[in-house]
């Protein structure tokens, strides 16, 4: 095959597999979202490992990018509403609850002496 | 005024300078061992503890031999394991200190160094 261990080949499938490693990360956390209970998330993550390693020895670029995008266009189909997100991350709950104040501001607690002096 | 100064004088304390050194120092410290510190910013893990946590994590992952765990080893080279392994042992490592990492930074922790590294020096680590 031509242009077997070229720069450009390698640095095409590098991409894929960090994109084939980001695509299977959203994809744990959204059976976490989704399997609330313990044992139903191993049931699901094996699953989902499964279908990636059935995969594994394909070696066409061009089957490779359409795996890619079937399984991120299914991703997208089946994302979880209401993830969990740790709650001071964006999007979580505790996020910007209480932000920090700008800097230079001082508060003097004078309790009314400049009122009342 | 005479009178004020010998009544003053009469009722004054003497002082007493106490001895530079001794024992009393450490008396004082160590009834004060476990000082609680009223700030919410000084529980940060000490570097230990965040080793042995990251540790126990990666030793009760199933597809990893126990006794080859290290706070130096790569996970794919000295533990054999694969890309998606390593995504899994990152997630974890997120669920087990509570945080939230990115992508591209969670595609960059390849081994328990960087594991501690990163969690050692995140401010939100739990």
């Amino acid at each position: 095959m031509s242009g077997a261990t070229t720069a450009a080949y390698l640095a095409r499938r590098a991409a894929q597999k960090e994109r084939v490693r980001i695509l299977y990360r959203r994809a744990l956390k959204d059976t976490l979202n989704w399997a609330v209970h313990r044992h139903l998330f191993y049931q699901d993550a094996s699953d989902l490992r499964e279908k990636f390693e059935a995969n594994k020895r394909v070696e066409d670029l061009d089957t490779i990018d359409r795996m890619i995008a079937d399984g991120e266009a299914s991703y997208n189909k089946w994302r979880h509403p209401d993830p969990y997100i740790v709650p001071w991350a964006p999007g979580g709950s505790k996020f910007t609850r209480n932000p920090v104040p700008p800097s230079g501001i001082e508060i003097v607690y004078d309790y009314g002496r400049e009122d009342n002096d | 005024m005479a009178l004020r100064a010998a009544v003053l004088r009469h009722i004054r304390v003497p002082v007493r300078t106490l001895a530079a050194t001794g024992p009393k120092p450490q008396l004082q410290w160590s009834l004060c061992n476990s000082i609680r510190l009223f700030s919410s910013h000084d529980d940060h893990l000490t570097k230990e503890e965040v080793i042995d946590r990251v540790l126990d994590v990666v030793k009760s992952f199933p597809k990893v031999d126990p006794s080859k765990v290290t706070p130096h080893v790569h996970f794919q080279n000295d533990l054999g394991l694969d890309s998606l392994d390593n995504v899994e042992i990152v997630m974890a490592l997120e669920e087990e200190f509570k945080l939230e990492i990115p992508d591209k930074e969670a595609d960059k922790i390849d081994s328990c160094n960087l594991a501690i590294e990163y969690i050692y020096n995140h401010p939100m680590a739990g």
